[in-house]
């Protein structure tokens, strides 16, 4: 498939949920998906227009799988969320991306290099963020800057310029001298995202960056992710909150207990997999009702129900679609690591 | 280019209060010490001079001014720089730094530099203290120097080992008792096995088959003692300095070996640490010996420290 085929298919997503036959797909069959179809159509994706491309990756501790025979691709250029409960595997999977962890058996290649062969190839492409903020106790906001600029080796003469530009980027030049302890949950984070881009990587992957966030510093962040999208940097970023991600991600591919349930574009996913449907209907005595409907047929039935065989006054009856939250829940439902 | 690592620790360092501190008690039990054996020296308030006991006193503080500072570093080293790496590892400020292009030998690198700039600024600071005993007359310049390269030398030694073991830890608490526990070791095990032998030959009436002195060289006291031995104070047997009762005890180790190999040790207390035979300059001196063991010893710890700080690992952190 080409790149013209993917950007039809989006386009064919967008124009609402009557497109193409929705067949619904039970629990259980996801999990005997054959790999392609669960990678999603960008499996085969030519190696220029792929930034991480995993094949069966797998990490083992001890008896337990954390990584379960992965199948992901990463577009470039996309904004790629990886979404699963706790303990799903997403760190794990990242640690072996971001070059940190070396995968019990399966490949990885990030940004045309294996990290385990080549992790400083890597590393000069891509930034990493951890899922917790470790920062120093007496530093200053631009000396912390400073210092990770040394240690991806740039020049001294670059570095105040560098500090002027990120701290703009990620709106904290007023706190330039600050120290680094004292700023608040949003700032340390968007501190760390500063970091991660020092040396102006092609690949961002950010671990959970969103948690703990209040509702005004997620937006933030959220927004500073589209700037940097726009700039044309690969985001790869994970959250156990699909809410977080499902407007944000030009793909989403959702994992537990160290496997792949679904991958793709959300609205593909939600296509793909369904999920259930909801209709809200409200009567002219002012009471409104809810009711679920798997597909066509049944919310035609339940129409014809309430109209004709039970007579009432229908005033409005409004499709609603689940969307990717549900499904999420539907589809990771019960799968107990 | 200087190494991050060990920038960003000197910025942090001088920023707390807690470097000022640490050189505040140390001065300040150096000082206490020279208060100490100019009472001990049993001062009778006369006004008269008398430069032989002046001479004397010279030498009683330069042996224990020098003997603090090195309790003293082995006391701070550990606690100071225990947390080197493994304070990364608990603070979360570790993985970030794996990424970037810093080599884990960087990474431990700037750590010991750091921990060895503030030993020398510890150490340069207490110099005027060792100057006392120069100006009373006991000791020359070249001893003073030499008294605290040797001290900075083991000091140095050490820091790589506790910096070393940091990184094995996945937390501070547990990395200063493992530097403690270390630096204790590295101090009884040696003087422990030796006397240990030596009794149980005693025991056997068996006095020709004695343990390797080497044992006893092996520690940094035994270290210090032996490399400031020809300063002059050793002669006076009196006064129980820890570093004139090594001296002694390197000595006698050394007449029991006999001719063995153990050439190496001093031939008297006043600091000869070559055997003169035919004219002729034999030997290696037992503090160079123990140095080079403890080096060994540190060049293998810090082996396994890269190794532990190199990604991609097996298991994270
Ligand atoms: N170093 C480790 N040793 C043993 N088990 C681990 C280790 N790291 C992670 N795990 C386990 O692997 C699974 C996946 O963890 P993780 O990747 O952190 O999940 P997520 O980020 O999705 O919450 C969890 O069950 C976790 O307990
Ligand atoms: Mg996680």
């Amino acid at each position: 498939m080409s790149a013209t085929d993917l950007t039809s298919a989006a386009e064919g997503h967008g124009t609402g949920s009557s497109v193409g036959t929705t067949d619904l797909i039970d629990v259980e069959a996801t999990d005997f998906m054959p790999d392609d179809s669960v990678a999603g159509a960008a499996a085969d994706l030519p190696a220029a227009d792929v930034a991480v491309r995993a094949q069966q990756l797998t990490k083992r501790y001890g008896n337990l799988l954390a990584v379960n025979q992965l199948d992901l691709v990463v577009p470039r250029g996309s904004v790629f969320g990886l979404i699963g409960p706790n303990g799903a595997g997403k760190s794990t999977t990242f640690a072996m991306m971001a070059s940190l962890l070396r995968p019990t058996s399966g490949r990885i290649i990030v940004m045309g290099a294996d990290p385990s062969k080549k992790p400083r190839t890597v590393r000069r492409r891509m930034g990493y963020m951890p899922d917790n903020l470790g920062v120093y106790d007496n530093l200053r906001v631009d000396e912390y800057i400073e210092f990770f600029a040394a240690s991806y080796g740039i020049h001294r003469s670059e570095w105040t310029a560098l500090v002027d530009g990120l701290l703009e980027l990620v709106d904290l030049s007023v706190k330039r001298s600050a120290m680094v302890n004292s700023l608040s949950r949003g700032m340390k984070q968007r501190l760390s995202l500063a970091r991660a881009l020092v040396h102006d990587p092609e690949l961002l992957i950010l671990d959970e960056p969103a948690s703990g966030l209040d509702p005004r510093a997620r937006v933030e962040l959220r927004e500073l992710l589209k700037t940097l999208n726009g700039m044309g940097k690969t985001i790869v970023i994970s959250s156990h909150i699909l809410a977080e991600l499902e407007e944000m991600c030009t793909d989403i591919a959702i994992m537990e207990a160290g496997k792949l349930l679904a991958a793709g574009p959300p609205r593909e996913i939600l296509e793909r997999l369904g999920g259930a449907r909801t209709v809200k209907v409200r009567f002219a005595t002012g009471i409104s009702e809810t009711f679920t409907v798997a597909d066509d047929a049944e919310q035609a039935a339940l129409l014809r129900r309430l109209l004709v065989d039970e007579g009432r006054d229908v005033v409005e009856f409004v499709e609603h679609s689940g969307g990717l939250e549900q499904l999420f829940m539907t589809i990771t439902e019960g799968v107990v690591q | 280019m200087i190494n991050p690592v060990l920038g960003r620790e000197i910025r942090e360092r001088m920023r707390t209060g807690r470097a000022f501190v640490v050189l505040g008690v140390f001065l300040s039990l150096l000082i206490l010490t020279v208060y100490l054996v100019y009472q001990g020296t049993g001062s009778t308030g006369e006004i008269q001079v008398d430069l032989a006991r002046q001479t004397r006193l010279g030498r009683d503080l330069y042996e224990w001014v020098l003997f603090v500072m090195l309790a003293l570093v082995l006391f701070f080293v550990p606690g100071l720089t225990a947390g080197a790496i493994a304070g990364e590892r608990e603070r979360q400020t570790l993985l970030p730094l794996q990424v970037t292009l810093l080599r884990p030998s960087s990474i431990l690198v700037g750590k010991v530099l750091a921990a060895m700039s503030f030993l020398v600024l510890l150490l340069v600071a207490s110099l005027p203290v060792m100057m006392v005993a120069y100006l009373l007359g006991g000791i020359r310049v070249l001893d003073g120097l030499k008294g605290l390269g040797i001290v900075l030398l083991v000091a140095a030694l050490l820091t790589v080992m506790v910096a070393s073991l940091s990184s094995l830890a996945k937390r501070v608490q547990t990395a200063t008792l493992m530097a403690y526990g270390f630096t204790a070791l590295l101090i009884l095990i040696g003087p422990l096995l030796y006397f240990t032998m030596r009794v149980a030959d005693g025991s056997k009436g068996n006095d020709l088959e004695n343990p390797p002195a080497v044992l006893l060289v092996i520690n940094p006291i035994a270290i210090v003692a032996d490399a400031t031995a020809g300063s002059g104070s050793a002669r006076q047997s009196d006064g129980g300095n820890v570093l004139r009762w090594s001296r002694e005890q390197l000595v006698e180790a050394k007449s029991y070996n006999g001719e063995s190999w153990f050439a190496w040790f001093p031939d008297d207390d006043s600091g000869a640490q070559f055997r003169v035979i035919n004219g002729r300059r034999e030997g290696f001196p037992a503090w160079a010996l123990g140095t080079i063991a403890l080096s060994l010893l540190a060049a293998v710890l810090s082996y396994f420290a890269v190794r532990r700080l190199r990604t991609p690992a097996e298991v994270e952190r």
